[in-house]
């Protein structure tokens, strides 16, 4: 689109799928509106806002897209439809999305009328290179296949803890893999893209720990692979989640990107718990999301190595001191210039320095912050529950966690490179979660990212009893979305195709 | 309708693509064609209403008014609308007011010159919101038809008799236009064409079932009663003109199966002309689409709701020229309809009238209808957007 205001207004309206609803009659008004048709000039001023964001739709009618307008092209064919909030108040038209539509695939739209639908926040078509990126959230996706409808409810803190930590967390990966030698990766449907995964994350952590969006005061993300050189996805995030108080369109909320490779989510932590614990931040919660969409050039040319372990994802976490579920008990991060993997401005894809990027890189730095962190607080590899890493392939985490001296045990269940790939930004943060969904009160977990460049931190984390009674509210676990029986497998060169987006 | 506006002459320009030809030179045509049938200087013109749905957008043109000042000398009040059947309204509403004695009506539109881009423009100004959803200009009227199957619970063999009966609109509607000099399609196609179109879109419409993408242009002279007969022998009158409008946003509405502006158009241009509906006895219906021609004889009134593929069903096994509906015969879409004589958004309402006019006067040639005597009213249905727009025109050969 080529009116920048329009874009915007458009995003605004679409990205969150905002309605109104008439106190007087009830009518339902996709978009937002200042009076009732039907009631007319009594009804100024009260007209309630209503969200269909975290709402379930209905699929009312469908048909197939063969021949898409031409900004649609890129998505091939796909199921197109009517979907009905409220009981039918609501119409809105909307697509199928995480759906591929097979050459020659007949569809039965009498089989998928009827059926509940979830709204997801996707790209909404291709652009040119130089313009705004449009997103929208009229793409559904079934709600009885891979991601569950999942209410968001605000809950009242119980209780304040002295020590900040994490209260709540959400993973968010595709429906989509490559399975190649035994080891899966999240590939993204191609309307996705490190924006929408940081948004989708950002929701999953929000419903998990019914913080209300609004008393968010700040959000960090960390992605290497976001569409633009100059414009922040946080800013993004914070306007579709409504992080912050809402005043007009703009969002009371300190927003930023933060770049340090796969670390840049993840070194965010201490900051977060830092400013909630500052008594004049007047911010009570602070999210850190890491995303990425993981580039590599292709296979065969130079960089091309890590096409063999790209994923896709990300990780959303919310920090304050009420409710905490996990404790930040210390941290220590270490930094070095060293050039193990880098990206030159305008390139499309990074590069790497070869056999340099493991002993003088990774490990170096990673043993470093686990060792300092672990003199610091006097404990040792058998005084802790488990051990999380960054996981650019599946060999390396493996190899410094035995060297730090932990056992299988501690760090087998943060393994998720088989599943997802490297998720770079999102690396070690999803291995954090899949831990999370499993501990105990009372269990320590050390965490260490690392990101090339180089530098790692390290954190200590200790788990409260609050861990227990939040795991309900999210069902979309990290173990859930590995063993999806909806997940879909593509070859080679549709993964490529997806992975290059609108 | 006091001081009721005649049309005394009309013309046009044949329909397709017309690659060479510039849009003036279009309307250029449709215009002496007109003046050449009625006894007419262009000096006696007072006002020219024009209409196109997107001239500027198709061929960069912002003020057609300029090129028709061009080619007539003229400098009289121009003013542009989106179709023909709203420059006739308001054409009409001016000479009932008395304000003018004789205007040019007509409409242009050009819209192979944007072979590449027109879908997307067509979708993104007729439902905006569904365009972002990635909708096509073709999903509003599959889902229209979805919605109608669940509503009517049109299922098993009804289902295929209805389908099959949407195949013969367009296979009737080709039929008629090989009888149509202007008509874009000059050809005939069968019912098993239809449904095979469809069955590779895998969608439940497909390429036969929609009208295409055309140029042409057309042109009316509009006059009041009292100096009809002095420029033709048999004017024809305007006798009930109306417009409603509905949503822009198709998925918003509260019936997804009719379209409440037809409704609405329908009975108050009725009221207007003071006739029954089944005083009507030629009908040209928009059909953009052929769920469109079903539905449209239902929101007219000629059908009851949810049984208009009946009636063209029964019709059509053995079909006779007309839509028999409770034992009424209907003539519809004489010309070929949208779907075979041709869709210039902005130049369609233009021959819409062209064919009732004729019809009226018993000079449609070999598409004359088959009737008793020359049918004595006849009425056009014509759409802008899908449906947010609905213009019902009818005419009569004798004032009332």
């Amino acid at each position: 689109m080529s009116s920048e205001p329009i874009e915007r207004r458009v995003s605004y309206l679409g990205d969150r799928l905002k309605a109104s609803r008439c106190q007087i009659c009830g009518k339902e008004y996709f978009e937002i509106r200042d009076y009732c048709g039907n009631c007319g000039r009594k009804s100024f001023g009260k007209m309630d806002s209503i969200d269909l964001f975290y709402e379930k739709g209905k699929l009312e009618l469908c048909t197939l897209v063969t021949e898409p307008t031409n900004k649609f092209t890129k998505l091939g064919s796909y199921v197109y439809g009517i979907v009905s909030f409220h009981d039918g108040k609501i119409r809105v038209p909307g697509r199928l999305t995480d759906h591929i539509v097979k050459d020659g695939e007949v569809i039965d739209f009498s089989a998928l009328e009827g059926r509940e639908v979830i709204p997801r926040f996707r790209r909404r078509y291709s652009v040119d290179k130089s313009d705004v990126i449009p997103t929208i959230s009229l793409a559904f996706t079934l709600a009885d296949e891979y991601y569950p409808h999942q209410e968001y409810a605000v809950a009242q803190p119980d209780k304040e803890y002295d020590v900040p930590g994490i209260v709540g967390y959400g993973v968010y990966t595709s429906r989509f893999r490559i399975k190649e030698e035994g080891l899966e990766r999240a590939v993204p449907f191609i309307d996705e893209d490190a924006v929408t995964a940081a948004v989708e994350a950002g929701k999953l952590a929000l419903i998990h720990s019914g913080v209300d969006s609004a008393l968010v005061g700040k959000i960090y993300v960390g992605s290497e692979s976001n569409p633009y050189a100059v414009k922040p996805i946080a800013a993004k995030v914070a306007q579709v989640l409504k992080l912050g108080e809402e005043d007009e369109d703009i969002q009371g909320v300190d927003a930023i990107d933060t770049e340090f490779a796969c670390k840049a989510a993840s070194s965010m932590f201490k900051d977060a718990v830092s400013l909630v614990n500052y008594p004049k931040s007047g911010i009570k919660y602070a999210m850190v999301i890491g995303a990425d969409n993981s580039q590599a050039a292709p296979r065969g040319c130079p960089g091309g190595e890590l096409d063999l372990f790209v994923g896709f994802g990300g990780s959303a976490f919310i920090f304050g001191k009420n409710d905490v579920i996990a404790e930040i008990e210390g941290w220590y991060s270490c930094t070095s210039d060293t050039p193990d993997f880098w990206r030159r401005d305008g390139e499309l894809f990074p590069m790497h320095g070869g056999r340099f990027t493991g002993d003088p890189a990774y490990f170096k730095h990673i043993r470093k912050a686990a060792t300092r962190l672990m003199e610091r607080l006097n404990l040792r590899a058998g005084d802790i529950n488990y051990f999380v890493t960054h996981q650019p392939n599946p060999q390396f985490p493996v190899r410094v966690a035995k060297e730090l001296g932990f056992k299988d045990e501690q760090y087998a269940v943060s393994l998720q490179v088989n599943k997802f790939g490297n998720t770079y930004s999102g690396s070690s943060p999803i291995g954090l979660a899949a831990v999370l969904d499993v501990a105990k009160p009372e269990e320590r977990i050390l965490i260490t990212s690392y990101g090339s460049g180089a530098g790692s931190d390290a954190y200590l984390l200790r788990t409260t009893s609050q861990i227990i009674g939040k795991r309900p509210r999210q069902k979309i676990t990290v173990k859930y979305q590995a063993e999806n029986p909806f997940v879909e497998y593509v070859d080679y060169p549709t993964y490529r195709r997806l992975k290059l987006g609108m | 309708m006091q001081n009721r506006p005649a049309i005394v002459a009309v013309g046009r320009t044949k329909f397709g693509e017309h690659y060479g030809k510039e849009p003036e030179k279009l309307i250029e045509e449709a215009w002496l064609a007109a003046s050449r049938e009625c006894d007419i200087e262009r000096r006696d013109l007072e006002a020219c209403y024009l209409s196109d749905c997107f001239l500027p957008i198709t061929n960069k043109l912002g003020l057609e008014e300029g090129f028709l000042s061009e080619l007539t000398e003229l400098h009289v009040p121009m003013e542009v609308t989106r179709s023909v059947s709203a420059a006739l309204l308001t054409a009409c509403h001016a000479i009932q007011a008395g304000a003018y004695n004789t205007v040019l009506v007509g409409g242009i539109e050009k819209m192979t010159d944007r072979w590449g881009k027109i879908r997307d423009d067509l979708m993104l100004l007729e439902d905006p919101w569904s365009y972002y959803a990635g909708g096509t200009p073709e999903v509003n009227h599959e889902l229209m038809l979805r919605a109608y199957v669940q509503k009517y619970g049109v299922t098993g063999e009804n289902l295929e008799k209805l389908n099959i009966a949407l195949a013969q609109v367009a296979v009737k509607n080709h039929a008629n236009a090989m009888k149509n000099e202007y008509a874009q399609f000059q050809r005939k196609i069968t019912v098993d064409q239809v449904l095979n179109a469809r069955k590779a879109a895998r969608k439940p419409l497909g390429f036969y079932d929609f009208a295409p993408i055309s140029d042409g242009a057309s042109a009316l002279i509009l006059t009041s009663e009292a100096l009809a007969k002095k420029m033709t022998a048999s004017p024809v009158y305007v006798l009930g003109c109306s417009s409603a409008t509905d949503y822009l946003d198709f998925p918003a509405r509260e019936d997804l199966t009719h379209f409440v502006a037809v409704k609405i158009a329908m009975e108050n241009a009725l009221k207007m002309a003071g006739i029954n509906l089944w005083d009507i006895q030629v009908v040209e219906l928009y059909d953009q689409s052929t769920v469109l021609e079903m539905v449209s004889l239902e929101d007219m009134g000629f059908c009851e709701q949810g049984t208009a593929w009946k009636s063209i069903h029964e019709s059509c096994q053995d079909y006779k020229g007309y839509y028999e509906i409770n034992g009424k015969k209907l003539f519809t879409n004489m010309n070929g309809g949208l779907k075979a004589d041709g869709n210039p958004l902005g130049a369609t309402g233009g021959a819409q009238i062209f064919e009732i006019f004729k019809q009226l006067r018993g000079e449609a040639g070999e598409r004359q209808v088959k009737t008793d005597k020359t049918p004595m009213h006849g009425c056009s249905l014509e759409l802008e957007g899908f449906g947010t727009k609905g213009y019902v025109c009818i005419l009569g050969r004798e004032s009332r």
